[in-house]
């Protein structure tokens, strides 16, 4: 056995093993086949290609096939409200304290505007060229956001609060899914959203220059998180039954995706619902004990849906007739 | 299964339609019947042939071991040939129609086309 084959046959893990046992061999052949003179490595886009097809066999075996679709439209809805809210953010930094002794990254409320400007540019690349470039803009925009968190004691100066921060790494990640190819209308989506944020920013009421600014813990800010919620989870749950009307599933396992963003977008009043006080801005240990229990239980879920709906491993008929 | 097809299955059940072929032949027959734009990878190959097994399309004609190395032969099963009959149908009068288009442009033929029936 050459150590090109024995590399294959390693990648080859990827495959349930029933299935390594009915199709391994040919599988592992045809890229002998395709591989040139002196091949001894396989090439990272074989590699892909078997990492992603032992994916698909195994979602297959667990009887959800449908569950790749399902990740792509969640990046799709989740990278729409991280951009719209990467809009509404934008706004609220634009528009620092006029006490200036209050603590602020000048002309800005915070250093988050770096993490919100990251954001609203892979909206324009997502828009321009979907596919891998458009995932590219989203873990950049992400790592930014993540990387406020040590860079703010670094500098000395204030970041947005982990309330707002979580659900937008939370929706980021999630949106990293977002797929190749993408109808027009909603490649412009989220640039379209963005300008209406913007627009709503200087004429509606509670995200007027008056109101909406200075810092994020004003009471127009905090709503923004869960309003955001509860518009994801209904746009979520209206697709998911208007798909399943179709006999078409992704809706469902989108909308399981959803349910940990969207539980962190909601943590201030799951947060405060849990001490039974209802308070509308809940104290930093029932933020922190609530988001750790969302950031379980939310991405359990999906493991569990996949053990329930599991069905006994198929392999295709592969005898000669 | 669902139609229409997506073009690379469309393009595995074409090249079958002449003769049984193994995985390596059909990743170059396909690549060949459409001028190298679709470059199939054996992982996506055998993810495709596994749904049309499935869905009856395809069947496996015989097995063989050339240098070591099995191949699979697949054929177009009766339902294969209906379903790439059907869709071949659907493609040429889309290709029709286009034309039919395109000739009256290229002829300036301008005259307004009326959706529904004068009030």
């Amino acid at each position: 056995m050459s150590d090109l084959e024995r590399r294959y046959l390693r990648l080859l893990r990827a495959y349930p093993a029933d299935y390594r046992r009915s199709r391994g061999a040919e599988i592992v052949g045809t890229y002998l086949d395709l591989a040139g003179p002196g091949q001894r490595w396989p090439s990272p886009a074989d590699a892909a290609d078997l990492l992603r097809g032992g994916l698909r066999q195994r979602l297959r075996a667990a009887g959800a096939a449908d569950l790749l679709p399902g990740v792509r439209l969640a990046a799709v809805l989740a990278f729409l409200t991280a951009t719209s809210l990467a809009a509404a953010w934008s706004l609220l930094e634009l528009r620092p304290p006029a006490d200036l002794t209050l603590p602020a990254a000048r002309p800005f409320v915070s250093l988050g505007i770096g993490a919100w400007i990251a954001w609203l540019l892979a909206a324009v690349v997502y828009a321009l060229a979907p596919g891998r470039w458009a995932r590219r803009a989203v873990a950049l925009a992400v790592l930014l956001t993540l990387g406020l968190v040590p860079a703010a004691p670094l500098v000395g100066l204030p970041r947005p609060p982990l309330f707002v921060l979580l659900p937008q790494i939370a929706l980021g990640l999630v949106a990293l899914g977002l797929p190749d190819a993408l109808p027009a209308p909603l490649r412009a989506a989220p640039p379209v959203a963005v300008g209406v944020v913007a627009l709503a920013g200087t004429n509606l009421h509670l995200l007027s220059p008056e109101r909406f600014g200075g810092t994020y813990y004003i009471w127009t800010a905090v709503p923004v998180l869960p309003v955001a919620a509860v518009a994801l989870l209904a746009v979520a749950v209206l697709l998911a039954a208007g798909l399943a009307v179709r006999a078409d599933h992704r809706g469902i396992w989108a909308a399981l995706i959803l349910l940990t963003p969207v539980g962190l977008l909601a943590l201030q009043p799951l947060a405060g619902a849990m001490d039974g006080a209802r308070t509308s801005v809940a104290v930093w240990s029932e933020l922190a004990a609530t988001a750790v229990v969302i950031g379980v239980v939310g991405p359990a879920l999906l493991p569990l849906a996949l053990a329930i709906r599991r069905r006994p491993t198929r392999s295709p008929n592969l005898t000669p007739r | 299964m669902d139609t229409p097809l997506r073009e690379p299955t469309f393009l595995i059940l074409t090249a079958l339609a002449t003769e049984p072929m193994h995985g390596y032949g059909l990743i170059g027959e396909v690549a060949a019947l459409s001028d190298g734009r679709v470059a199939l990878r054996p992982g996506t190959l055998y993810g495709a042939l596994d749904r049309l097994v499935d869905a009856g399309l395809v069947d496996v004609e015989r097995e063989e071991v050339v240098d070591g190395r099995l191949r699979r032969y697949y054929r177009l099963t009766p339902a294969g040939e209906a379903t790439l009959s059907s869709e071949t149908d659907r493609l040429r009068r889309n290709v029709e129609a286009a034309t039919a288009r395109l000739r009256e442009r290229a002829t300036g033929a301008t005259a307004p086309r009326l959706a529904g029936g004068l009030a």
